[in-house]
């Protein structure tokens, strides 16, 4: 057995009073719980108190004035079957779908996912093989496994349902005793595997807002295992919104989401081709994925159609 | 909405309400049918309050760590896997192997018929996914069955005769379901 | 889709000797006797069980490949509250192993670590949690040594010895060298030669039960251990030997075990260092591993290293095989020796051979310990000799299928190195997959991207000779029949999982005319059953099985002798059928089982038998050949239909169709389980798994990135089961746990080849590796 590191717990009514927990050090939030708890497992985080969100009511998705809302807490599966969300999000439904396994889809939150630590082959392992391998960069150590003569950590953004909402134009909505600050999806991640995010450590994500718009959105998700496994290439591609380009978010090839758009689908997967630099942070060939880039755009921009 | 929804968990000995409830809380849950009360630390995961607080060791410890569905349990009918859910944050009521019932029946007695069980350790896993998704879908297709046992790993079978054992069920039960599913 | 289970034999019987299946227990395809236990999760693994004032146990684990242990610094661990005891390598100083010849091993490193996750110190604490915080507050000083990983290094004499009493000139643990016939005049006369290497990734077992031990400290100076294991018996010796206890003081005992697949073969840590602490402190201690610690455990896949090359002729017979093979083995022996063996002895079937040698090594690297995992050594080289017969077919232009079939050994032979072979199904077991998929009509015609491809193998059933020396049973059962008419069987054996517990059930139930639910198997408790060898080598329904039915025998004698008298009729007139004893000719002429039980208890007394079970001597040619050699072979044949995307590299497996000539199926749907489990860990191997290394640092220590397949990445497996009698099998029964795996990589790697004309000779077939090698040719095609 594979135990986890002992912590205080709260499951506060209000996201005030779970901001206000936040703000202390040691204090890490717990949706789900399905990436937090093994990453706690395996010593990557040492929280001395667990601030659960589930009784701040974030559940469930709203239509109002041309938005689409969905609360932070609202499983991948209640997502992925919600109505409205295969109507008008198809692709963020098909994404919720690839996450891990169905079971894991009926845990894991939309919040929680949107949040998913930066993920490497030398990061997420148990510790006493973390400690043989000399710890890293992004956790305890001073070295990135991946590039020692780096300039920092390459730990690569996986969130399986990030590139669709990217292109659906999402926004973030956070609160905290400070109030409400919304951002862009597009927006909200950096190039940077250690710092890969902006957000206070005392915002509590509460929801995710879509606009209802035309657009049309594929999604792939390249992984060895159709069950199970994380992206080692994840693709979202919209198709042109009247003369507009096209357009494509690649993830899991660098620390935050990369945007490409290009005239033609011919273009756009080139495109997405050449701004893809993956390293060997996943098993297979850091070349091999990113050729797969090429091919996984091509794909899902075929699977569009002609976009008219 | 079950009357289960969001508990407040209770305080552990000694706490102030305002702070943080502690590294020790009282579990207050449903289990098989029966209400349990335990006190336990907050990092008691639901599968070791199951096996080591109640001894329900039909779950079992496979990676512990959320990838082979060995530990699934289901809440309120839907799977999770109780070696990353905390015993403190469960709300509705749980059930296990040892709690299985009349629905669970039908796809125990397939996969006795059909050997679709080797060793055993992922079985009870598999059962209980298969509940909810007959639950969900009562005569599910192949794509469907597939997509439910992707949940979890089975290291002797090969998954075919515990696909065997599942169209059986799905076969027996559209014989009694006149509905088509959607 | 048809349910395989219906589907009639393709062969019944080809070439049954005709003796009745008399109890209609044989033969059927029905549920196992202790299926719904597990099922339920009722049945009791090893970690379910707790006991009064019981401790956990966890170890301390080195952090480097190769280095010598300074010193261990546990005074934080110790301080922790909750923590009740610490033990550390030199108090367990007997070194011990299953192979006599290659005792190298010790329950916990001594002085030096020779593997990244070899076991240091064990901290016993009142919770796992606490054991867990412990053993990470352990400081080991160390200092390094020069690793070795690679087979280069390993036989390299400059480089230092993992084993540093080792007198051998390099990191060699055996090298094994065989020779048949006249090699080089095989060579001389044949019309094609193919020469080739192959490299076979090393895997491991992945159970989804860890090994788990816990042990109880009894009064008098006696201890209980319970373990996870698939080989009660050596657990036994080895415990005993180390902790310098007498045997039978030791009792052992199997709860359920949830699947080995060889990966629980071994005398493991976990039940020596349990058994340690529990009599050290006096109380009950547990040991259950974590996920990554089974990698660390592993004992599964040898990485090989191979150079075949094959002459044939053109009619496709073969004159001569030459094969060399080095086997990365890891840290420690294990069961390296045999492996050494097993590398090459098979390779003489199941195609008709006059000439033959083979040289195999296996080496030691700092890496955890390789052993035994299903199909034995025999793995590895049938990729490589599969794939050179298809190559021998293309080139000569003949047809893969009849050529293997044209040169099939025939029942009852004597290959070049001296296995006496039985019974053979192998052409029946060709035929069924070739008619069942269409392979003649489908091979070079399914179109770019896709492809089919066929390949045989032959196993054994049990090793001829036990391990350790010795002229006793190696498999032993005993009866006890009560007045009720339940038959309490008892027996050393292990049923991880592949119905062992079933079989014996039905065997006796067969020869007693009742039905197995009869039958209550008290099974691995050294207490309690008799001695059983374990299950490895595919040798438990062979054995065990003639052991319960030379049991039976003797009980059916005892109630037939009292039933003639009452019924008036001869014993041989008698038939043991439906719960009932009545005359052949006669059939409403009959007593209850129970009534005749009863009158053979008033006959003879309380009735209770035991029957044992060794192989009769064969004579082979060469004395040497001590390991190979077994009663019985069992012959497999699959077409493997696959399909490759030419952009990504990604290959899928479309559907598998597979035959195996098990002797006679005792209960067809364990069989087929049996099968279908072979296919799936082969599908794993050839596709997507392997023990990956960093250095010496185990790369993908998880079911997350360590890739078994799930449903999805698991073909259709079409099972056919062909059934021969073998003459000394349990009413003809061989094997069917591990032989259909040995055929399954390179019927899909001869299926690649029919997809895309490259020959893959290097497992996994990942895509970013084939389609590399796709896009190399393409070029070279571009360009010539």
């Amino acid at each position: 057995m594979l135990p986890l590191p002992r912590f205080e717990y709260s499951a506060p009514n209000d996201v005030r009073d779970a901001s206000r927990f936040l703000a202390e050090p040691g204090s890490q939030l717990i949706a789900g719980g399905t990436d937090l708890l093994v990453s706690m497992k395996q010593r990557l985080f040492e929280p001395r108190h667990l601030v659960s969100i589930r009784r701040l009511g974030l559940r469930g998705v709203t239509v109002q004035g041309g938005v689409v809302r969905i609360g932070a807490a609202t499983t991948l599966a209640q997502v992925a079957t919600n109505l409205t969300v295969r109507e008008q999000f198809p692709a963020l439904s098909d994404a919720c779908l690839t996450v891990a396994t169905p079971t894991i889809q009926s845990m894991a939150t939309l919040g929680g996912n949107l949040m998913l630590d930066t993920r490497c082959l030398y990061y997420n392992q148990p510790a006493g093989w973390r400690a043989s391998l000399g710890y890293c960069l992004k956790r305890e150590g001073t070295v990135c496994h991946v590039a020692p003569k780096g300039r920092g950590c390459y730990a690569t953004q996986s969130a399986d349902t990030v590139p669709a909402l990217w292109l659906y134009g999402a926004e973030v909505e956070f609160q905290s005793t400070r109030g409400v600050v919304l951002r862009k999806v597009s927006d909200m991640y950096r190039d940077d595997g250690m710092a890969w995010h902006g957000v206070g450590r005392d915002e509590v994500l509460v929801a995710v807002r879509l606009p209802l718009a035309e657009a049309r959105v594929g999604h792939r998700k390249l992984r060895t295992r159709q069950a199970i496994d994380y992206a080692q290439v994840l693709v979202a591609v919209r198709a042109p919104v009247a003369d507009g380009p096209w357009a494509a978010v690649i993830s899991a090839v660098a620390s935050s989401p990369l945007f490409v758009e290009a005239e033609d689908p011919t273009a756009l997967a080139e495109a997405a081709f050449r701004a893809s630099q993956p390293l060997s942070t996943h098993l297979p060939a850091a070349t091999w994925r990113k050729r797969m880039v090429r091919v996984e755009v091509a794909r899902a921009a075929a699977a569009l159609g002609d976009g008219r | 909405m079950s009357e289960f929804e969001s508990p407040a968990p209770e305080l552990g000995p000694g706490r102030a309400p305002d702070g943080p409830a502690g590294d020790e809380v009282i579990v207050n849950i449903d289990v098989n049918g029966e209400r349990v009360r335990r006190l336990c630390s907050a990092s008691r995961t639901l599968l070791d309050f199951l096996r080591e607080d109640l001894r329900l060791t039909g779950s079992k410890h496979g990676c512990d760590v959320g990838d082979c569905g060995a530990c699934t349990v289901l809440v309120d009918g839907v799977p999770r896997l109780s070696c990353i859910t905390l015993a403190v944050e469960v709300e509705g009521a749980v059930r296990t192997i040892e709690g299985c019932g009349p629905a669970e029946a039908p796809i125990i007695a397939a996969f006795d018929t059909h050997v679709a069980s080797q060793c055993g350790y992922c079985t009870p896993g598999i059962i209980l996914c298969l509940s909810h998704l007959y639950t969900e879908t009562p005569c599910p297709d192949d794509t469907a069955i597939r997509r439910a046992l992707g949940s979890n790993i089975c290291r002797c079978t090969g998954y075919t005769k515990i696909l065997a054992a599942a169209r059986q069920v799905a076969a027996a039960n559209g014989a009694t379901h006149t509905d088509e599913p959607e | 889709m048809s349910d395989p289970a219906e589907r009639p034999s393709w062969a019944v019987y080809p070439t049954h000797s005709g003796e009745p299946a008399e109890g209609g227990v044989l033969g059927r395809s029905e549920r196992k006797v202790d299926g719904l236990s597990r099922i339920t999760g009722a049945a009791q693994f090893t970690d379910d069980l707790v006991l009064p004032r019981m401790v956990h146990g966890k170890f301390v684990r080195s952090t480097l490949p190769h280095a010598w242990i300074v010193s261990i610094d546990m005074s934080a661990a110790m301080a922790l509250p909750g923590v009740v005891g610490v033990a550390i390598g030199p108090e367990l100083p007997k070194r011990y192993g299953v192979i006599p010849v290659a005792q190298d091993e010790t329950a916990m490193a001594i002085g030096k670590v020779r593997y990244i996750g070899e076991p240091i110190a064990c901290i016993a604490a009142v919770d796992e949690e606490t054991a867990h915080r412990a053993a990470r507050l352990v400081r080991v000083e160390y200092e390094p040594l020069t690793p070795i990983f690679t087979i280069e290094d390993a036989l390299d004499p400059s480089k230092p010895h993992i084993h540093e009493a080792s007198r051998k000139p390099s990191n060699i643990l055996r090298r094994v060298f065989q020779e048949y016939g006249d090699v080089q005049k095989g060579f001389a006369e044949a019309d094609l030669v193919v020469e080739d290497t192959y490299e076979y990734p090393g895997s491991t077992h992945v159970p989804l039960e860890a090994h788990v031990a816990l042990a109880c400290p009894e009064g008098h100076g006696k201890l209980v251990l319970w373990s996870s294991t698939q080989n009660p018996h050596y657990v036994h010796r080895d415990v005993a030997h180390v902790l310098g206890m007498r045997e039978q003081d030791i009792r052992l005992i199997k709860p359920t075990v949830g699947a080995g697949y060889g990966g629980k073969c071994d005398p493991f840590c976990t039940d020596i260092v349990a058994a340690h602490l529990a009599r050290k402190l006096g109380r009950p201690v547990k040991i259950a591993l974590e996920r990554e610690e089974v990698f660390y455990t592993h004992r599964g896949r040898h990485p090989a290293r191979m150079w075949l090359k094959m002459g044939f002729k053109k009619d496709g017979s073969i004159t001569a095989v030459d094969f060399k093979a080095w086997a990365e083995g890891g840290a420690y022996a294990s069961y390296g020796v045999v492996t050494s063996y097993y590398l090459g002895v098979f390779m003489p079937l199941p195609y008709t051979l006059e000439n033959y040698r083979f040289e195999s090594h296996r080496l030691y690297t700092n890496k955890p310990p390789c052993g035994p995992k299903r199909g034995h050594g025999a793995i590895q080289p049938r990729l490589a000799l599969e794939m050179h017969v298809d190559r021998a077919a293309l080139a000569l232009g003949l047809d893969p299928a009849a050529m293997r079939t044209a040169n099939c050994i025939e029942p009852d032979t004597e290959t070049c190195n001296g296995l006496k072979v039985t019974s053979v199904g192998m052409k029946e077991c060709i035929a069924a997959v070739v008619e069942a998929s269409g392979y003649a009509a489908k091979r070079g015609k399914l179109g770019p991207g896709k492809g089919i491809g066929l390949a045989a193998s032959a196993y054994m059933c049990g090793a001829l000779h036990p391990v350790y020396q010795n002229e006793l049973s190696q498999s032993s059962v005993q009866l006890k029949v009560d007045r009720s008419g339940e038959v309490t069987l008892f027996s050393g054996t292990a049923d991880c999982g592949q119905g062992s517990i079933h079989m014996l059930a039905a065997l006796c139930a067969e020869r007693l005319g009742i039905e197995p639910d009869d039958v209550r198997v008290i099974e691995g408790d050294t207490s309690l059953t008799p001695v059983d060898l374990g299950s490895y080598s595919s040798r438990v329904t062979f054995m065990a099985g003639n052991a319960c039915v030379a049991a039976a025998d003797k009980v059916r004698d005892k109630i037939a002798r009292a039933a003639a008298v009452k019924l008036g009729v001869e014993v041989g007139a008698l038939v043991f059928r439906g719960r009932q004893v009545y005359v052949d000719a006669a059939p409403e002429r009959a007593l209850t089982f129970v009534d005749a039980v009863w009158l053979a208890e008033e006959m003879f007394g309380p009735i209770g038998e035991v029957g044992g079970y060794k192989p009769h001597k064969i004579g082979s040619r060469f004395r040497r050949q001590s390991v190979g050699p077994s009663p019985a072979y069992s012959f497999t044949a699959q077409v493997a239909e696959v399909g490759v995307d030419v952009e990504t590299g990604v290959v899928t497996i479309e559907k598998i169709w597979v035959a195996h000539d098990c002797g006679r199926a005792i209960n067809r749907r364990v069989v087929e389980g049996q099968i279908e489990g072979c296919v799936y860990m082969g599908v794993g191997e050839a596709l997507y798994e392997e023990q990956r290394y960093r250095g010496g640092l185990m790369a993908v220590p998880s079911l997350l990135e360590y890739k078994v397949p799930t449903v999805h990445e698991t073909p259709e497996i079409c099972t056919f089961i062909v059934e021969t009698h073998d003459p000394n099998g349990p009413f003809g029964a061989k094997e069917a746990g591990e032989g259909p795996q040995l055929s399954t990589v390179p019927a899909i790697a001869n299926a690649l080849h029919d997809a895309t004309g490259l020959w893959f000779t290097k497992p996994p077939f990942t895509p970013d590796v084939v389609l590399a090698a796709l896009t190399t040719a393409r070029r070279r095609a571009g360009s010539a």
